[in-house]
């Protein structure tokens, strides 16, 4: 922009544009330089992995000694990993999905009905950022051995867990797309209009808060699909992509290729994960989202 | 057609009374405009009568009916707030629709309802867009069609010009003004402004402190103003304490009314800027001048008025004052001239103080 100006200012002031031009230049070139460093340090993992999951050896030598197909081959039809991929979508899905359900009406409720409960319910989303996974696994664990010993080691069981750490992410993208979209007041209002709670949850305030339920979603299903603490002590007879792929860094046998088809899995894992952004980004265009707890919990200290 | 009847309404929020007692009877088919500072409890009120609070005490009829339990989505009731409050996922023609397609009405009817309301609130051709490609303005006038969808027997209005600029609040306010009186609907209006209260309401009642001081017609209020708080806060208005002698209060020279009653020592006396005479500088005419003289410190050009701002001498000390004139008739008044001030002892209202 600084350029655009530059090139379109009368001749009198023709060196002083041009000096302002070459300073645009250096700034716009800096950007570059730092942006493009960014970009490789993000990148290099990345292309390594690719390179690795089509290499027939890489050890010694910068690059590898020859390409082939067989490690996505391998990977793709073999059923243990499609088992554990399949278990792994299914169970961050689920998790998502109760997520959505559970947190959307919790936090319109403690908007617009009872105000007084949102110290209780951002306290309860804070915890689990508070306190490590495995200590929250291995209290879950003792609760449903005396709870429920049937449910432990269940598929179940690891759904309700992965729901219970998830669930902040949700809470405060929807709690913050709700303030953004001043929820109170549009729920007074369609009160006004005639419409029956119901009515308003599905009809005003969904539609007006889908940004923050689709950051809220991706959130919470990439925390339950690379979650590996609560999976090893919950889900033990589970096959999900973490476990998985820690038992093949554990095997140590890269001759069988065990490496190769880990860096297939995490290219998998990672292509998911960033189409799922981009929907994510293309849902967003043009709209503020406020992720970060800052933004609810600022709003907390005056209105209470 | 409905009135609203409200019987002892109270409300506190801790230890703050937001409403003391309120009783109010809006007629079927008037506008109540509900007028004071804000804290006066006005906004409160309205929100009773909407169902969006719930009075500690007393009881909100609608068309005799008594409402005080009923949820808001249940009252017979069409709201406009001060944000306009349009659902930014609808268009406006949805938005109109929105009280209609909540109540299930059929497909047709709501069709027909909303392209007589497009056309009553003259939005006809934005009704494709969204609340945020249109203006302000706009924005109100589709909230007020929202409103009125459902056929509401009372139409509340929360600062509805407030958020918008001055020439488009004058004119909305005369719009409000033709579709109530065109759907012949019952009213209740709430505004901090004065002048948009006299200019809108068939009724204006007075609040302070979460209770009504006075309740008349706008040229009542506007003339005789019930209480001390109603006369400061009703047109820009004189207000000179002064001492009580032999039951009178008076500036010598300007005016001289009986002292009201319970007064003690002092009383505060109030009237209007333009019912200050001013008798010009020089008694050119020959005519010996009468009132208190009084000194021009400052002279204002409004437009269509001058004000002038007066200090007065009568010996016991000076007065300050405001007298506003056609600007015709001040032209030829300067600053630092010396005039006579008096005030038809009909246009002077005293309190005790």
């Amino acid at each position: 922009m600084a350029v655009d100006a530059a090139t379109s200012r009368p001749p009198a002031t023709e060196l002083l544009g041009a000096r302002r031009a070459g300073e645009a230049t250096l700034s716009r070139v800096a950007k570059s330089l730092f942006f493009g460093a960014a970009l490789f340090y993000l990148c290099v993992p990345m292309v390594a992995v690719l390179i690795y999951s089509f290499s027939t050896r890489w050890t010694a030598n910068v690059l590898p000694d020859g390409y082939t197909l067989e490690w996505w081959q391998q990977t793709l039809s073999n059923p243990r990993i499609q088992s554990a991929f399949s278990t792994s979508v299914m169970l961050a899905t689920l998790t998502a999905i109760i997520d959505i359900a559970v947190v959307v009406p919790a936090a319109y409720w403690s908007r617009v009905r009872n105000p007084h409960i949102r110290p209780v319910v951002e306290l309860a989303a804070a915890i689990p950022f508070a306190l490590p996974y495995i200590v929250i696994a291995f209290g879950l664990m003792q609760f449903s051995g005396i709870a429920a010993p049937q449910y432990q080691g269940t598929f179940a069981l690891l759904v309700a867990g992965h729901a219970a750490i998830a669930f902040p992410f949700v809470y405060w993208a929807v709690d913050g797309a709700m303030a953004a979209a001043g929820i109170e007041r549009l729920s007074e209002t369609a009160e006004a209009c005639g419409a029956s709670p119901f009515q308003i949850v599905r009809r005003i305030v969904i539609p007006n808060i889908s940004p923050g339920l689709v950051t809220g979603g991706l959130l919470s299903f990439a925390a339950s699909f690379g979650e590996f603490a609560m999976a090893q002590i919950i889900g033990r007879s589970l096959d999900t992509v973490p476990l998985w792929s820690a038992e093949m860094i554990r095997s140590y046998s890269d001759t069988a290729g065990s490496y190769n088809r880990l860096a297939v899995v995490t290219l998998l894992t990672f292509l998911l994960l960033f189409a799922l952004s981009a929907v994510v980004v293309y849902w967003n265009r043009g709209q503020t989202v406020r992720l970060l707890p800052g933004a609810g919990a600022a709003r907390t200290g005056d209105g209470r | 057609m409905s009135g609203v009847s409200l019987v002892g309404v109270s409300k506190s929020y801790g230890s703050v009374k937001a409403l003391d007692h309120v009783s109010i009877d809006v007629c079927p088919g008037e506008l109540l405009a509900l007028l004071g500072p804000s804290g006066c409890g006005k906004t409160t009120l309205l929100r009773c009568v909407a169902g969006l609070e719930r009075p500690d005490k007393g009881n909100v009829e609608i068309g005799q009916r008594d409402m005080t339990l009923v949820p808001t989505r249940d009252r017979p009731i069409g709201m406009v707030f001060q944000s306009y409050a349009l659902f930014p996922n609808l268009t406006v023609r949805k938005n109109i629709s929105f009280p209609l397609e909540v109540r299930r009405r059929p497909r047709k009817e709501i069709d027909e309802r909303v392209d007589e309301l497009l056309d009553l609130v003259r939005l006809s051709e934005q009704a494709e867009r969204y609340p945020k490609q249109i203006s302000g303005g706009q924005a109100q006038r589709c909230a007020l069609g929202r409103a009125l969808a459902a056929n509401p027997e009372v139409l509340l209005l929360d600062e509805p010009l407030s958020a918008l600029d001055a020439l488009v609040r004058g004119r909305l306010r005369d719009e409000i003004r033709r579709i109530q009186q065109r759907v012949g609907i019952t009213a209740i209006y709430v505004t901090h402004d004065q002048s948009e209260a006299m200019a809108i309401a068939d009724r204006v009642a007075v609040m302070n402190h979460g209770r009504v001081e006075q309740i008349a017609r706008p040229d009542e209020i506007y003339d005789m103003p019930a209480t001390q708080f109603a006369a400061t806060f009703v047109g820009s208005r004189n207000a000179v304490e002064l001492d009580v002698r032999n039951g009178r209060v008076a500036i010598p020279g300007a005016f001289d009314i009986p002292a009201p009653e319970g007064t003690g020592s002092r009383a505060i006396a109030f009237f209007r800027p333009e019912d200050v005479r001013v008798s010009g500088p020089a008694t050119s005419n020959g005519r010996e001048a009468v009132g208190m003289p009084a000194r021009v410190e400052l002279k204002v050009f409004l437009g269509s008025t001058t004000r002038l701002h007066l200090v007065g001498q009568n010996g016991a000390g000076p007065i300050s004052l405001y007298s506003d004139l056609p600007s015709h008739s001040a032209r030829e008044i300067d600053e630092g001239a010396l005039v006579h001030v008096e005030i038809d002892p009909a246009l002077v209202q005293a309190f005790p103080l």
